[in-house]
Protein backbone atom coordinates (compact mmCIF):
# COMPACT_ATOMS: atom_id res chain seq x y z
CA UNK A 1 0.00 0.00 0.00
CA UNK A 2 1.55 3.28 -0.47
CA UNK A 3 0.34 6.71 1.13
CA UNK A 4 0.86 10.46 -0.16
CA UNK A 5 -0.33 12.91 1.18
CA UNK A 6 0.05 16.80 1.20
CA UNK A 7 -1.92 19.55 1.62
CA UNK A 8 -1.53 20.67 -1.82
CA UNK A 9 -2.88 24.24 -1.50
CA UNK A 10 -1.12 25.90 1.61
CA UNK A 11 2.24 24.99 3.21
CA UNK A 12 5.50 25.34 1.84
CA UNK A 13 7.51 24.52 -1.29
CA UNK A 14 7.60 21.16 -2.07
CA UNK A 15 9.96 18.52 -1.70
CA UNK A 16 12.60 17.09 -4.12
CA UNK A 17 12.87 13.47 -3.06
CA UNK A 18 8.87 13.03 -3.44
CA UNK A 19 6.49 12.72 -5.77
CA UNK A 20 4.09 15.12 -6.17
CA UNK A 21 1.16 14.47 -4.25
CA UNK A 22 -2.27 13.76 -5.87
CA UNK A 23 -5.05 16.48 -6.87
CA UNK A 24 -7.51 16.53 -3.91
CA UNK A 25 -10.03 15.93 -6.88
CA UNK A 26 -7.96 12.48 -7.89
CA UNK A 27 -7.78 11.66 -4.11
CA UNK A 28 -11.44 11.65 -4.03
CA UNK A 29 -12.29 9.90 -6.87
CA UNK A 30 -9.60 7.43 -5.88
CA UNK A 31 -11.65 6.91 -2.68
CA UNK A 32 -14.56 6.71 -3.94
CA UNK A 33 -13.34 4.25 -7.08
CA UNK A 34 -11.59 2.03 -4.56
CA UNK A 35 -14.26 1.78 -1.73
CA UNK A 36 -16.53 0.74 -4.17
CA UNK A 37 -14.20 -2.28 -5.73
CA UNK A 38 -13.69 -3.59 -2.11
CA UNK A 39 -17.64 -4.53 -1.99
CA UNK A 40 -17.00 -7.65 0.05
CA UNK A 41 -15.79 -5.53 3.02
CA UNK A 42 -19.05 -3.06 2.71
CA UNK A 43 -21.29 -6.04 2.05
CA UNK A 44 -19.79 -7.64 5.34
CA UNK A 45 -20.05 -4.89 7.91
CA UNK A 46 -23.37 -4.16 6.85
CA UNK A 47 -24.56 -7.46 7.46
CA UNK A 48 -22.70 -7.52 10.71
CA UNK A 49 -24.72 -4.26 11.39
CA UNK A 50 -28.08 -5.96 11.24
CA UNK A 51 -26.59 -9.90 12.66
CA UNK A 52 -25.77 -7.37 15.45
CA UNK A 53 -28.77 -4.89 16.29
CA UNK A 54 -31.25 -7.97 15.98
CA UNK A 55 -29.02 -10.62 18.04
CA UNK A 56 -31.38 -13.04 20.21
CA UNK A 57 -34.15 -11.78 18.51
CA UNK A 58 -36.10 -14.53 17.03
CA UNK A 59 -37.36 -13.09 14.09
CA UNK A 60 -34.10 -11.26 13.66
CA UNK A 61 -34.56 -8.15 10.62
CA UNK A 62 -38.43 -9.70 10.13
CA UNK A 63 -39.05 -7.73 13.11
CA UNK A 64 -39.28 -4.87 10.95
CA UNK A 65 -41.55 -6.49 8.18
CA UNK A 66 -43.74 -7.18 11.10
CA UNK A 67 -44.29 -4.13 12.90
CA UNK A 68 -44.71 -2.53 9.51
CA UNK A 69 -47.54 -4.58 8.36
CA UNK A 70 -49.10 -4.22 11.87
CA UNK A 71 -48.98 0.04 11.00
CA UNK A 72 -50.07 -0.80 7.43
CA UNK A 73 -52.86 -2.95 8.84
CA UNK A 74 -54.16 -0.69 11.31
CA UNK A 75 -53.62 2.42 9.41
CA UNK A 76 -55.04 1.03 6.03
CA UNK A 77 -58.38 0.14 7.40
CA UNK A 78 -58.98 4.05 9.22
CA UNK A 79 -57.05 6.02 6.65
CA UNK A 80 -59.29 3.90 3.51
CA UNK A 81 -62.23 4.88 5.12
CA UNK A 82 -61.07 8.47 5.95
CA UNK A 83 -60.06 8.96 2.33
CA UNK A 84 -62.65 7.24 0.89
CA UNK A 85 -60.70 5.37 -1.05
CA UNK A 86 -60.83 2.27 -1.83
CA UNK A 87 -58.59 -0.33 0.29
CA UNK A 88 -57.66 -2.96 -2.23
CA UNK A 89 -55.80 0.45 -3.98
CA UNK A 90 -54.99 2.12 -0.88
CA UNK A 91 -53.99 -0.53 1.19
CA UNK A 92 -50.63 -1.77 -1.26
CA UNK A 93 -50.35 1.92 -1.80
CA UNK A 94 -49.59 3.24 1.95
CA UNK A 95 -47.68 -0.06 2.79
CA UNK A 96 -44.77 0.61 -0.02
CA UNK A 97 -45.08 4.07 0.50
CA UNK A 98 -44.25 3.30 4.33
CA UNK A 99 -41.87 1.08 3.48
CA UNK A 100 -39.99 3.16 1.04
CA UNK A 101 -40.16 6.10 3.47
CA UNK A 102 -38.43 3.78 5.98
CA UNK A 103 -35.94 3.46 3.06
CA UNK A 104 -35.34 7.39 2.21
CA UNK A 105 -35.04 8.51 6.09
CA UNK A 106 -32.80 5.63 7.27
CA UNK A 107 -30.47 6.70 4.26
CA UNK A 108 -30.57 10.35 5.56
CA UNK A 109 -30.29 9.84 8.99
CA UNK A 110 -27.90 6.76 8.96
CA UNK A 111 -26.43 9.20 6.41
CA UNK A 112 -25.77 11.75 9.52
CA UNK A 113 -23.82 9.07 11.25
CA UNK A 114 -21.69 7.75 8.84
CA UNK A 115 -18.50 9.07 9.99
CA UNK A 116 -19.48 9.64 13.23
CA UNK A 117 -20.63 5.73 14.03
CA UNK A 118 -17.33 4.74 12.30
CA UNK A 119 -15.03 6.79 14.60
CA UNK A 120 -12.94 4.25 16.10
CA UNK A 121 -12.62 2.49 12.48
CA UNK A 122 -11.46 5.87 10.98
CA UNK A 123 -9.16 6.84 13.74
CA UNK A 124 -7.36 3.67 13.47
CA UNK A 125 -6.83 2.74 9.53
CA UNK A 126 -6.83 4.17 7.05
CA UNK A 127 -9.12 2.65 4.67
CA UNK A 128 -11.60 4.90 2.03
CA UNK A 129 -13.51 7.13 3.84
CA UNK A 130 -15.99 5.68 1.04
CA UNK A 131 -16.49 2.47 2.61
CA UNK A 132 -18.71 3.36 5.39
CA UNK A 133 -20.77 5.33 3.07
CA UNK A 134 -21.80 2.10 1.16
CA UNK A 135 -21.85 0.31 4.49
CA UNK A 136 -24.75 2.63 5.31
CA UNK A 137 -26.52 2.20 2.23
CA UNK A 138 -26.15 -1.70 1.74
CA UNK A 139 -27.68 -1.84 5.19
CA UNK A 140 -30.52 0.13 4.48
CA UNK A 141 -31.51 -1.61 0.98
CA UNK A 142 -30.97 -4.92 2.95
CA UNK A 143 -33.94 -3.74 5.43
CA UNK A 144 -35.79 -2.82 2.26
CA UNK A 145 -35.34 -6.61 1.32
CA UNK A 146 -36.75 -7.45 4.19
CA UNK A 147 -39.43 -5.66 3.79
CA UNK A 148 -40.32 -6.50 0.30
CA UNK A 149 -41.35 -9.91 0.93
CA UNK A 150 -44.74 -8.00 2.17
CA UNK A 151 -45.25 -7.34 -2.19
CA UNK A 152 -45.88 -11.14 -2.44
CA UNK A 153 -47.74 -11.53 -0.04
CA UNK A 154 -49.63 -8.26 -0.91
CA UNK A 155 -50.13 -9.36 -4.06
CA UNK A 156 -51.43 -13.22 -3.43
CA UNK A 157 -53.45 -11.60 -0.69
CA UNK A 158 -55.25 -8.43 -2.88
CA UNK A 159 -55.22 -10.50 -5.73
CA UNK A 160 -53.45 -7.23 -7.83
CA UNK A 161 -52.15 -7.50 -10.89
CA UNK A 162 -48.59 -8.02 -12.02
CA UNK A 163 -46.92 -6.81 -15.10
CA UNK A 164 -43.25 -5.81 -16.80
CA UNK A 165 -43.94 -2.59 -15.30
CA UNK A 166 -42.56 -4.19 -11.92
CA UNK A 167 -39.28 -4.15 -13.88
CA UNK A 168 -38.61 -0.27 -13.39
CA UNK A 169 -38.17 -0.65 -9.35
CA UNK A 170 -34.20 -2.21 -10.48
CA UNK A 171 -33.27 1.63 -11.88
CA UNK A 172 -35.67 3.02 -9.61
CA UNK A 173 -33.19 1.33 -6.97
CA UNK A 174 -30.45 2.42 -8.84
CA UNK A 175 -30.63 5.93 -8.48
CA UNK A 176 -31.92 5.65 -5.11
CA UNK A 177 -28.64 4.03 -3.80
CA UNK A 178 -26.75 6.88 -5.89
CA UNK A 179 -28.73 9.43 -3.80
CA UNK A 180 -27.85 7.25 -0.94
CA UNK A 181 -24.20 7.51 -0.89
CA UNK A 182 -23.94 11.14 -1.73
CA UNK A 183 -26.69 11.85 1.10
CA UNK A 184 -24.41 10.20 3.32
CA UNK A 185 -21.26 12.08 2.47
CA UNK A 186 -22.81 14.90 2.31
CA UNK A 187 -24.72 14.72 6.29
CA UNK A 188 -21.79 12.81 7.32
CA UNK A 189 -18.87 15.64 6.47
CA UNK A 190 -21.72 18.10 7.79
CA UNK A 191 -22.63 16.16 10.78
CA UNK A 192 -18.83 15.26 11.45
CA UNK A 193 -18.18 19.21 11.17
CA UNK A 194 -21.14 20.44 12.83
CA UNK A 195 -22.86 18.16 15.60
CA UNK A 196 -26.02 20.04 15.94
CA UNK A 197 -26.86 18.65 12.13
CA UNK A 198 -28.55 15.32 13.00
CA UNK A 199 -31.29 16.54 15.25
CA UNK A 200 -32.21 19.25 12.87
CA UNK A 201 -32.01 16.50 9.82
CA UNK A 202 -34.51 14.26 12.07
CA UNK A 203 -37.40 16.93 12.86
CA UNK A 204 -36.65 18.43 9.49
CA UNK A 205 -37.72 14.80 7.74
CA UNK A 206 -40.45 14.05 10.43
CA UNK A 207 -42.19 17.13 8.81
CA UNK A 208 -41.62 16.02 5.39
CA UNK A 209 -42.98 13.16 5.81
CA UNK A 210 -46.44 14.91 6.45
CA UNK A 211 -46.25 17.01 4.02
CA UNK A 212 -44.40 14.07 1.20
CA UNK A 213 -47.94 12.24 -0.47
CA UNK A 214 -46.84 8.85 1.67
CA UNK A 215 -49.70 8.11 3.75
CA UNK A 216 -52.47 10.02 1.81
CA UNK A 217 -53.06 10.28 -2.13
CA UNK A 218 -52.05 12.49 -4.90
CA UNK A 219 -55.52 13.53 -5.23
CA UNK A 220 -55.75 14.51 -1.61
CA UNK A 221 -53.64 17.28 -2.46
CA UNK A 222 -55.72 19.18 -4.71
CA UNK A 223 -55.29 22.57 -5.72
CA UNK A 224 -51.58 22.16 -3.66
CA UNK A 225 -50.38 18.99 -5.73
CA UNK A 226 -47.73 21.94 -6.80
CA UNK A 227 -46.26 20.56 -3.01
CA UNK A 228 -46.07 17.04 -4.75
CA UNK A 229 -44.62 18.06 -8.21
CA UNK A 230 -41.49 20.13 -6.44
CA UNK A 231 -40.87 17.66 -3.81
CA UNK A 232 -38.04 15.25 -4.74
CA UNK A 233 -38.95 13.43 -1.92
CA UNK A 234 -42.23 12.62 -3.15
CA UNK A 235 -40.10 11.59 -6.76
CA UNK A 236 -38.24 9.40 -4.70
CA UNK A 237 -40.67 7.65 -2.96
CA UNK A 238 -42.92 7.55 -6.38
CA UNK A 239 -40.55 5.98 -8.75
CA UNK A 240 -40.12 2.85 -6.85
CA UNK A 241 -43.85 2.71 -5.56
CA UNK A 242 -45.59 3.18 -9.09
CA UNK A 243 -44.07 -0.29 -10.50
CA UNK A 244 -44.85 -1.71 -6.85
CA UNK A 245 -48.12 -0.90 -7.09
CA UNK A 246 -48.89 -1.32 -10.46
CA UNK A 247 -49.74 2.32 -11.52
CA UNK A 248 -47.61 4.93 -13.92
CA UNK A 249 -45.26 7.20 -12.44
CA UNK A 250 -46.22 10.99 -11.68
CA UNK A 251 -44.92 12.99 -14.48
CA UNK A 252 -42.73 15.06 -13.19
CA UNK A 253 -40.82 12.29 -10.59
CA UNK A 254 -38.35 10.87 -12.89
CA UNK A 255 -36.94 14.56 -14.20
CA UNK A 256 -37.03 15.92 -10.69
CA UNK A 257 -34.91 13.27 -9.04
CA UNK A 258 -32.66 12.97 -11.97
CA UNK A 259 -31.75 16.40 -11.40
CA UNK A 260 -31.95 16.35 -7.68
CA UNK A 261 -29.58 13.31 -8.42
CA UNK A 262 -26.91 15.29 -10.28
CA UNK A 263 -27.05 18.03 -8.68
CA UNK A 264 -26.66 16.41 -4.99
CA UNK A 265 -23.57 14.11 -6.96
CA UNK A 266 -22.15 17.89 -7.96
CA UNK A 267 -21.87 19.25 -4.62
CA UNK A 268 -21.00 16.34 -2.59
CA UNK A 269 -18.32 15.52 -4.86
CA UNK A 270 -16.79 19.12 -4.27
CA UNK A 271 -17.27 19.09 -0.73
CA UNK A 272 -15.51 15.23 -0.37
CA UNK A 273 -12.49 16.57 -2.63
CA UNK A 274 -11.99 19.57 -0.38
CA UNK A 275 -13.08 18.46 2.74
CA UNK A 276 -12.14 14.36 2.94
CA UNK A 277 -8.75 14.73 4.64
CA UNK A 278 -10.04 16.77 7.38
CA UNK A 279 -12.84 14.22 8.11
CA UNK A 280 -10.30 12.38 10.73
CA UNK A 281 -9.60 15.52 12.28
CA UNK A 282 -13.79 16.45 13.08
CA UNK A 283 -14.83 13.08 14.54
CA UNK B 1 10.99 -2.09 0.74
CA UNK B 2 8.96 -0.30 3.41
CA UNK B 3 9.68 3.42 4.42
CA UNK B 4 8.14 6.36 5.84
CA UNK B 5 8.85 10.14 5.12
CA UNK B 6 8.10 13.49 6.54
CA UNK B 7 9.05 16.35 4.92
CA UNK B 8 7.91 19.83 7.01
CA UNK B 9 4.89 17.72 8.40
CA UNK B 10 3.03 20.19 10.64
CA UNK B 11 -0.47 19.16 11.81
CA UNK B 12 -2.68 21.82 13.20
CA UNK B 13 -6.11 20.81 14.90
CA UNK B 14 -8.27 24.07 14.52
CA UNK B 15 -10.45 24.68 18.06
CA UNK B 16 -13.86 25.48 16.74
CA UNK B 17 -15.82 27.47 19.01
CA UNK B 18 -19.60 26.55 20.77
CA UNK B 19 -20.36 23.65 22.70
CA UNK B 20 -21.30 20.91 20.33
CA UNK B 21 -18.02 20.31 19.52
CA UNK B 22 -16.67 17.20 21.24
CA UNK B 23 -13.05 17.48 19.88
CA UNK B 24 -12.29 19.68 22.23
CA UNK B 25 -12.56 17.11 24.45
CA UNK B 26 -10.34 14.97 22.83
CA UNK B 27 -7.42 17.64 22.49
CA UNK B 28 -7.57 18.36 26.37
CA UNK B 29 -7.06 14.93 26.43
CA UNK B 30 -4.28 14.53 23.96
CA UNK B 31 -2.28 17.47 23.77
CA UNK B 32 -2.07 18.94 27.55
CA UNK B 33 0.67 20.92 26.16
CA UNK B 34 0.71 22.01 22.79
CA UNK B 35 1.08 25.49 21.48
CA UNK B 36 -2.15 26.82 21.11
CA UNK B 37 -2.19 29.60 18.26
CA UNK B 38 -4.14 31.54 15.95
CA UNK B 39 -4.56 30.56 12.26
CA UNK B 40 -4.90 33.15 9.41
CA UNK B 41 -8.62 33.43 9.26
CA UNK B 42 -8.68 34.39 14.19
CA UNK B 43 -9.56 30.41 14.43
CA UNK B 44 -8.10 29.13 17.41
CA UNK B 45 -5.75 26.15 17.20
CA UNK B 46 -3.51 23.92 18.31
CA UNK B 47 -0.38 23.07 16.61
CA UNK B 48 -0.12 19.41 17.43
CA UNK B 49 3.02 18.64 15.22
CA UNK B 50 5.65 21.19 13.75
CA UNK B 51 7.54 20.75 10.84
CA UNK B 52 8.43 17.64 11.43
CA UNK B 53 11.35 16.00 8.74
CA UNK B 54 11.29 12.28 9.69
CA UNK B 55 13.01 9.31 7.61
CA UNK B 56 12.12 5.88 8.90
CA UNK B 57 13.68 3.12 6.71
CA UNK B 58 13.18 -0.52 6.48
CA UNK B 59 14.42 -2.40 9.43
CA UNK B 60 14.37 0.65 11.74
CA UNK B 61 12.89 0.04 15.28
CA UNK B 62 12.22 3.81 15.98
CA UNK B 63 11.19 4.43 19.55
CA UNK B 64 8.92 8.00 20.14
CA UNK B 65 9.45 9.43 23.65
CA UNK B 66 7.90 12.69 25.25
CA UNK B 67 6.23 13.92 27.96
CA UNK B 68 2.18 13.76 27.75
CA UNK B 69 0.92 15.76 24.81
CA UNK B 70 4.02 16.06 23.03
CA UNK B 71 2.84 14.79 19.59
CA UNK B 72 3.28 11.60 20.06
CA UNK B 73 0.10 9.79 19.57
CA UNK B 74 -0.69 12.17 16.48
CA UNK B 75 2.58 11.44 14.86
CA UNK B 76 1.87 8.02 14.87
CA UNK B 77 -1.83 8.74 13.10
CA UNK B 78 -0.13 10.53 10.77
CA UNK B 79 2.53 7.88 10.14
CA UNK B 80 -0.46 5.62 9.95
CA UNK B 81 -2.30 7.82 7.21
CA UNK B 82 -4.98 8.75 9.39
CA UNK B 83 -4.45 12.27 9.55
CA UNK B 84 -3.55 14.21 6.65
CA UNK B 85 -0.45 16.73 7.43
CA UNK B 86 -2.28 20.06 7.46
CA UNK B 87 0.98 21.23 6.53
CA UNK B 88 4.12 19.89 4.61
CA UNK B 89 4.49 16.51 2.77
CA UNK B 90 4.22 12.44 4.21
CA UNK B 91 5.40 9.41 1.58
CA UNK B 92 5.10 5.95 3.01
CA UNK B 93 5.30 2.30 1.55
CA UNK B 94 4.51 -0.45 3.36
CA UNK B 95 1.51 -2.39 4.86
CA UNK B 96 0.42 -0.78 7.94
CA UNK B 97 -0.81 -2.28 11.00
CA UNK B 98 -1.27 0.42 13.84
CA UNK B 99 -2.23 -0.73 17.07
CA UNK B 100 -3.14 3.04 18.30
CA UNK B 101 -5.81 2.88 20.61
CA UNK B 102 -7.25 -0.47 22.32
CA UNK B 103 -10.82 -0.12 22.91
CA UNK B 104 -11.91 2.04 19.83
CA UNK B 105 -12.97 0.13 16.88
CA UNK B 106 -13.90 -2.74 18.88
CA UNK B 107 -17.72 -3.64 18.81
CA UNK B 108 -18.09 -4.91 22.77
CA UNK B 109 -21.70 -6.52 21.82
CA UNK B 110 -19.96 -8.97 19.42
CA UNK B 111 -17.57 -11.41 20.25
CA UNK B 112 -14.01 -12.15 20.25
CA UNK B 113 -13.95 -14.53 17.20
CA UNK B 114 -16.23 -12.11 15.46
CA UNK B 115 -14.16 -8.88 16.71
CA UNK B 116 -11.16 -10.72 15.16
CA UNK B 117 -12.69 -11.24 11.33
CA UNK B 118 -13.93 -7.77 11.77
CA UNK B 119 -10.38 -5.86 12.86
CA UNK B 120 -9.05 -8.11 9.93
CA UNK B 121 -11.54 -6.84 7.47
CA UNK B 122 -10.63 -3.12 8.16
CA UNK B 123 -6.79 -4.45 7.53
CA UNK B 124 -8.06 -5.75 4.19
CA UNK B 125 -8.24 -8.89 4.80
CA UNK B 126 -11.38 -11.06 3.75
CA UNK B 127 -13.45 -12.89 6.46
CA UNK B 128 -12.69 -16.09 4.94
CA UNK B 129 -8.41 -15.94 4.97
CA UNK B 130 -8.95 -14.82 8.63
CA UNK B 131 -11.39 -17.36 10.06
CA UNK B 132 -8.84 -19.57 9.09
CA UNK B 133 -6.51 -17.91 11.71
CA UNK B 134 -8.65 -17.75 14.18
CA UNK B 135 -7.70 -20.68 16.57
CA UNK B 136 -3.99 -19.72 15.72
CA UNK B 137 -5.17 -16.45 17.35
CA UNK B 138 -7.01 -17.96 19.78
CA UNK B 139 -3.89 -19.95 21.22
CA UNK B 140 -1.21 -16.67 21.26
CA UNK B 141 -4.16 -14.67 23.66
CA UNK B 142 -5.06 -17.91 25.91
CA UNK B 143 -8.65 -16.47 25.90
CA UNK B 144 -9.96 -20.10 26.45
CA UNK B 145 -13.79 -20.18 25.65
CA UNK B 146 -13.95 -16.38 26.08
CA UNK B 147 -12.91 -16.20 22.45
CA UNK B 148 -17.01 -16.84 21.83
CA UNK B 149 -18.10 -14.34 24.59
CA UNK B 150 -18.90 -10.74 23.35
CA UNK B 151 -15.38 -8.55 24.09
CA UNK B 152 -17.54 -6.25 26.87
CA UNK B 153 -16.80 -8.84 29.62
CA UNK B 154 -13.04 -8.93 28.53
CA UNK B 155 -10.44 -7.75 30.91
CA UNK B 156 -8.19 -5.12 29.52
CA UNK B 157 -5.35 -7.26 29.33
CA UNK B 158 -7.41 -9.32 27.46
CA UNK B 159 -8.54 -7.17 25.19
CA UNK B 160 -5.36 -5.83 24.64
CA UNK B 161 -3.71 -9.53 23.89
CA UNK B 162 -6.70 -9.61 21.28
CA UNK B 163 -5.53 -6.57 19.49
CA UNK B 164 -1.92 -6.95 19.54
CA UNK B 165 -2.81 -10.62 18.17
CA UNK B 166 -4.83 -9.23 15.46
CA UNK B 167 -3.12 -6.49 14.15
CA UNK B 168 0.88 -8.71 14.16
CA UNK B 169 -1.06 -11.55 12.62
CA UNK B 170 -0.39 -10.61 8.77
CA UNK B 171 3.08 -10.00 9.72
CA UNK B 172 2.87 -6.32 8.79
CA UNK B 173 5.96 -3.80 7.14
CA UNK B 174 5.10 -0.94 9.10
CA UNK B 175 3.84 -1.80 12.70
CA UNK B 176 2.60 0.92 14.96
CA UNK B 177 2.04 1.18 18.45
CA UNK B 178 0.64 3.61 21.33
CA UNK B 179 1.89 3.50 24.74
CA UNK B 180 -1.28 1.95 25.76
CA UNK B 181 0.64 -1.46 24.87
CA UNK B 182 3.03 -1.30 27.84
CA UNK B 183 -0.40 -2.11 29.66
CA UNK B 184 -0.05 -5.32 29.28
CA UNK B 185 1.55 -7.50 32.19
CA UNK B 186 5.37 -9.05 31.57
CA UNK B 187 3.62 -12.53 30.30
CA UNK B 188 2.03 -10.89 27.90
CA UNK B 189 5.31 -8.63 26.56
CA UNK B 190 7.48 -11.82 26.67
CA UNK B 191 5.24 -13.31 24.26
CA UNK B 192 4.51 -9.94 22.39
CA UNK B 193 8.27 -9.43 22.22
CA UNK B 194 8.84 -13.17 20.78
CA UNK B 195 6.08 -12.79 18.57
CA UNK B 196 7.31 -9.71 16.86
CA UNK B 197 10.57 -10.66 16.52
CA UNK B 198 9.25 -13.36 13.97
CA UNK B 199 9.02 -10.24 11.67
CA UNK B 200 10.93 -7.21 13.09
CA UNK B 201 13.83 -8.76 12.24
CA UNK B 202 13.71 -9.96 8.93
CA UNK B 203 12.38 -6.32 7.23
CA UNK B 204 9.62 -3.40 8.34
CA UNK B 205 9.42 -0.96 10.53
CA UNK B 206 8.39 -0.58 13.99
CA UNK B 207 7.15 2.83 15.92
CA UNK B 208 6.21 2.55 18.77
CA UNK B 209 5.42 5.13 21.23
CA UNK B 210 6.22 4.78 25.15
CA UNK B 211 7.19 5.36 28.81
CA UNK B 212 8.66 2.85 29.45
CA UNK B 213 12.35 3.07 29.22
CA UNK B 214 13.21 -0.64 29.36
CA UNK B 215 10.31 -1.43 27.19
CA UNK B 216 11.68 1.08 24.23
CA UNK B 217 15.48 0.04 24.96
CA UNK B 218 14.92 -3.65 24.50
CA UNK B 219 12.67 -3.31 21.71
CA UNK B 220 13.84 -0.54 19.61
CA UNK B 221 17.38 0.38 17.94
CA UNK B 222 16.54 4.41 17.16
CA UNK B 223 14.79 6.93 19.47
CA UNK B 224 13.14 10.27 18.38
CA UNK B 225 12.45 12.87 21.55
CA UNK B 226 9.44 14.99 20.63
CA UNK B 227 8.52 18.10 22.23
CA UNK B 228 6.08 20.29 21.63
CA UNK B 229 5.00 19.00 18.51
CA UNK B 230 9.18 19.30 17.43
CA UNK B 231 11.64 16.64 17.36
CA UNK B 232 14.50 17.93 19.59
CA UNK B 233 16.44 14.96 19.26
CA UNK B 234 17.22 12.00 17.84
CA UNK B 235 19.75 9.26 18.51
CA UNK B 236 20.12 5.68 20.17
CA UNK B 237 17.38 4.30 22.45
CA UNK B 238 20.24 4.95 25.87
CA UNK B 239 21.06 8.57 24.89
CA UNK B 240 17.35 9.43 24.10
CA UNK B 241 16.43 8.46 27.45
CA UNK B 242 18.60 10.34 29.65
CA UNK B 243 17.92 13.58 27.94
CA UNK B 244 14.13 12.50 28.55
CA UNK B 245 12.90 13.34 32.18
CA UNK B 246 9.54 12.89 32.57
CA UNK B 247 7.52 15.11 34.28
CA UNK B 248 9.87 18.27 33.87
CA UNK B 249 8.38 18.79 30.44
Amino acid sequence: MELAFAAPDEGRDLVQDMPPPPRRAVLAWRDLARGLSWSWMWWALAWQDIKLRYRGSVLGPFWLTLSTLLMVLAMGVIYARLFHADIHVYVPYLAMGLIIWQLISGLITDGCQTFLASEGVIQQVPIPFSIHVYRVVCRNFIVLGHNLVLVPIGIVALDLPVDWHLLEVVPACVVLALNGVWIGIFFGILSARFRDIPPIVASVLQIAFFITPIFYPLSALGNYRLLADINPLFAAVDVLRAPLTGVAVAKYSWPLLLISTAFGCGVTFAVFARFRGRIAYWI
Amino acid sequence: MAFVRLRGVSVEFPIYSGGSRSLKKVLLNRTTQGNIGKDARDRVSVLALSDIDLDIRHGDRLALVGVNGAGKSTLLKVLAGIYEPTRGQAHSSGRVSALLTASVGVNPEATGRENIVMRGMFMGVHPRQMRAHVDEIADFTELGYYIDMPVRTYSAGMLIRLCFAVATTFAPEILLMDEWLSAGDAGFLTKAKRRMENFVSGSSILVLASHNVPLLEEWCNRAILLDQGRIIAAGSVAEIAERYQPGTG
